[in-house]
């Protein structure tokens, strides 16, 4: 395979490529270099914190607790539970840069901003993620099912409060509009329809799913002009059996792994692929072992999203941060905090992602990571907080990043490495002329340093 | 936005991204003299309880809903025979005596939604509850008629979602030092030093320059430009004051800008709030009334309007915990010295007719103000920036 070929394919499923790997699939053809990285991805680790101190609250009824604790106590305790969310955070992006379920990892992303959802919950919201994980790569059929009978979603999009007598809408027509078939492909009326079959949906204290009868509409439902006593299940196959569902996730694919711009004839293919069976794998394994998907049009012309940026740089120059939280203000000062999406319709990504101000800061970056240079911008405030909290970092002008960088590890890899060899390595799009001038004309003082520069031009901002 | 609508749109939007921007700006010359007029946005971030703020003071059901947290009449500062202001708004009080302040009641819009973030994008982005918008509605304005990123500024080091249109946005800057000295960190200056001309038909990476460009040359206006005016007023000494006092300054130095967005935090008063609530509404309105007498000295005032929003009210019932919850609709401020209807523009909050959640019903959507501002103050084609017509109201 070619250089570029394998930068191209590891960006997309993955975040990027070292040196020494590209070097060592050379050799390899397309065909093996995919099912090998399909392969990588079959075993897999869940994301788990340790949350050991929280059975309590957890499996304990809250007569159970006010019996152990006072009423301070358990407050106090589910507070930090709350705030684990956080340390999950922090676990999933280091989880994206070291796990060797490179596909499986990114895919889990991209399906986390398909089925958005948002959980204080640290168990549910934990086992979410882990229900994205495990179907990242598996059969879409299955996946909504299961993603639709989570905790976490039925609390998100109000199934929990869905009641045969009060019928709650919000789900089905979220499933529709943003889970499976875009807004324009339904009616009203499928929506009321199918609302009635997803009632009586929720689950029980250990996360488990519970269809509770005396909640659910047993009655005739007809749903895209089917009429039988359907259940959400039934739904879901219905709404599959409709191709629009299959081309509406296979668009969300092609902008995300292979272009931004559609092409429709090639959605028309990998739609017609994945309509077979919904299988995700055969999906992926089709584009990348296709011969467009290596198309000069599809190389280095996506904005990286806030997260890509952050863990493709941390794949060349591995870094470990002293200060959890810091990860925290990175990812609010451009616009992407995992776990914490915008809305149930997700990040918009693209060009949404820049502005002045992300743009700046994400040019930034580079050396805020890897030289420790000092930034003056503040994080907003959270709606829950005090004044006094909202504005808190005010006064803290002038901050660096804590971080341990490992440039040995670095300069093992690409100490050797000539200048033009390097442009090669970082940059996948193509070249301001302007600006290959200025690099040309560059004094190169270390490796290390030309890094960081190429880094920081506009062209390492799309992959 | 549908996909097919969404296609549509940012073809168009590529096809109009190299036009050059002169010719652009004559396509999208206002209907008259709107380059005067200036439009401040504040946002009490958190959902600020407006039945304590304007409080109906000889309504019966809000004393009795409020054992603990309603405000005795006494302490009331009476405006009408239903209202009065919270004694900590006697900044805006004094403002509404001299006629620069309009308060419409009832404000909101179909299907409250009561999570501060859906809600706040709703407010932001002037969407209908189920709709999920990308683009701010002050985003699409900049994007619209301007030329440039500070044609809307935000005080703050990060954009909202307000400000953002599709291929052009506004600028965040609490600070013009900071903002400038970044777009001349090294690599920032050396790699747009070297750009000669017309950048790159790509797609992507044409944005990127394009967008690299026009934060240097807001930053670098905006930071020249508000060089000319330092404001000698002395500001109530906190986040807020400083943010409004920034905001005087880029006014006051009569930068080309038209609008300005403020967040204030600390209004997600679940607990105590009492006492949090009336240090709030202090530090709100001592600021502004600092705000106002510092562009009225610059006679600036005439030209500037003040609106004030929350992304929803509080629930009329108190809870166990000496708060309120989220609500529904709530109050907004104008302020300004051209209003048509000063005072209360509409009738007071009705606390008998509930929605289920027991909250109060808005009356007026919030898009009919945003119509009526972009209409009669800013003077643009207000349909075309809120995507649907909205019938326009008469305060301004």
């Amino acid at each position: 395979m070619k250089q570029k070929h394998i930068q191209h394919l590891y960006w997309r499923a993955s975040f990027g490529i070292d040196i020494k790997q590209i070097e060592s699939l050379k050799s390899t053809s397309k065909l093996k270099v995919v099912s090998k990285l399909m392969a990588d991805s079959t075993e897999f680790k869940n994301l788990e914190l340790d949350l050991s101190e929280f059975d309590e609250i957890k499996y304990k009824t809250n007569k159970e607790l006010k019996e152990k604790f006072t009423e301070e106590e358990i407050q106090k305790l589910k507070n930090k539970k709350n705030r684990k969310v956080r340390d999950l955070n922090y676990a999933w992006i280091d989880k994206l840069g070291e796990s060797k379920a490179l596909l499986r990892e990114k895919m889990t992303l991209f399906w986390a901003n398909v089925f958005v959802c948002r959980d204080n919950e640290i168990f549910s919201i934990q086992k979410y993620n882990n229900t994205l994980r495990k179907n990242a790569l598996g059969n879409f059929r299955v996946f909504v099912k299961e993603v639709a009978k989570e905790p976490s979603m039925l609390k998100y999009l109000n199934n929990k409060q869905n009641k045969k007598r009060k019928p709650n809408e919000n789900f089905a027509r979220e499933l529709m509009e943003l889970f499976t078939l875009g807004v324009g492909n339904y009616t009203e009326q499928d929506i009321k329809e199918s609302a009635r079959a997803f009632t009586g949906w929720n689950f029980m204290k250990n996360g488990d799913f519970i269809l509770q009868k005396n909640q659910h509409d047993f009655e005739e439902k007809t749903f895209f002009g089917k009429t039988g006593n359907f259940d959400g299940d039934d739904i879901i196959d219905i709404i599959l059996e409709q191709k629009q569902c299959a081309r509406f996730i296979c668009d969300k694919v092609y902008r995300y792994f292979i272009n931004p711009k559609v092409d429709e004839k090639r959605l028309e293919e990998i739609t017609n692929i994945f309509y077979k069976d919904y299988n995700i794998s055969n999906l992926m394994e089709h584009i990348f072992t296709s011969k467009w998907f290596y198309d000069e049009e599809n190389i280095g012309v996506k904005i990286k999203s806030p997260i890509e940026l952050l863990v493709g740089i941390q794949k060349v120059v591995p870094v470990t941060f002293d200060k959890k939280q810091q990860l925290n203000y990175l990812q609010k000062m451009m616009g992407q905090t995992l776990f914490y999406p915008d809305n149930v319709a997700g990040w918009k990504g693209g060009k949404s992602w820049i502005d002045s101000n992300t743009l700046m800061f994400r040019m930034k970056l580079p050396s805020l990571l890897l030289s420790n240079a000092v930034i003056n911008l503040e994080e907003k405030g959270e709606f829950e907080d005090s004044f006094e909290k909202y504005y808190k970092s005010e006064k803290k002008q002038n901050k660096y990043l804590k971080i341990t960088k490992s440039w040995e590890s670095f300069d093992e890899k690409n100490q050797h490495l000539k200048a033009k060899e390097m442009i090669d390595f970082l940059i996948l799009s193509k070249l301001d002329k302007d600006t290959a001038t200025f690099l040309e004309n560059l004094e190169i003082k270390s490796n290390r340093n030309f890094c960081i520069q190429l880094m920081s031009i506009p062209e390492y901002q799309l992959c | 936005m549908e996909r097919r609508d969404f296609l549509k749109q940012s073809t168009l939007a590529s096809s109009l991204f190299f036009v050059p921007n002169f010719v652009k700006a004559f396509e999208n010359v206002s209907k008259s003299t709107f380059k005067h007029k200036k439009l401040v946005i504040i946002q009490l971030s958190g959902g600020n309880d407006g039945l304590n703020t304007i409080i109906p003071y000889t309504n019966d059901i809000y004393f009795k809903n409020r054992p603990k947290l309603s405000i005795p009449k006494n302490n009331v500062i009476k405006a009408t025979d239903e209202l009065g202001f919270h004694q900590n708004l006697a900044p805006l009080k004094n403002l509404y005596d001299q006629g620069y302040v309009s308060i419409i009641n009832n404000v909101g819009y179909p299907n409250p939604n009561r999570s501060h973030f859906r809600s706040t994008d709703i407010w932001q982005t002037a969407s209908n509850a189920d709709e999920y918008l990308s683009s701010g509605w002050v985003g699409r304005f900049i994007e619209k008629y301007g030329k440039n990123p500070y044609l809307g500024i935000e005080l703050d080091d990060s954009l909202s979602l307000i400000m953002k249109g599709e291929n052009m946005n506004g600028i965040a800057t609490k600070n013009p030092n900071i903002l400038f000295a970044n777009t001349n960190t090294a690599y920032f200056k050396k790699v747009l030093e070297q750009q000669t001309d017309a950048h790159l038909s790509e797609h992507n990476l044409g944005y990127l320059y394009k967008t690299m460009i026009e934060a240097k040359s807001s930053a670098k206006y905006i930071y020249e430009t508000s060089k000319t005016y330092k404001s000698s007023i002395a500001y109530p000494n906190n986040p807020f004051g400083n943010q409004l006092k920034t905001t005087a300054e880029f006014i006051n130095s009569d930068l080309d800008s038209k609008v300005y967005y403020v967040s204030m935090g600390g209004f997600d008063t679940h607990a105590n709030q009492a006492n949090k609530q009336s240090k709030l509404l202090k530090t709100y309105s001592e600021s502004v009334e600092v705000f106002v007498n510092d562009l009225k000295k610059n006679d600036t005032f005439k030209d500037t309007l003040i609106l004030t929003f929350s992304e929803f009210g509080r629930r009329v019932q108190q809870n166990a915990a000496g708060g309120t919850d989220h609500g529904a609709a709530n109050n907004i401020f104008l302020i300004g010295e051209n209003l048509k209807k000063k005072g209360f523009y509409n009738e007071a909050p009705n606390l008998v007719n509930l929605d289920t959640n027991g909250d109060l019903i808005h009356t007026l959507d919030f898009r009919s103000v945003y119509a009526t501002i972009l209409d009669k103050w800013l003077q643009v084609d207000d349909a075309s920036i809120l995507n649907k017509s909205f019938s326009k109201l008469d305060f301004i």
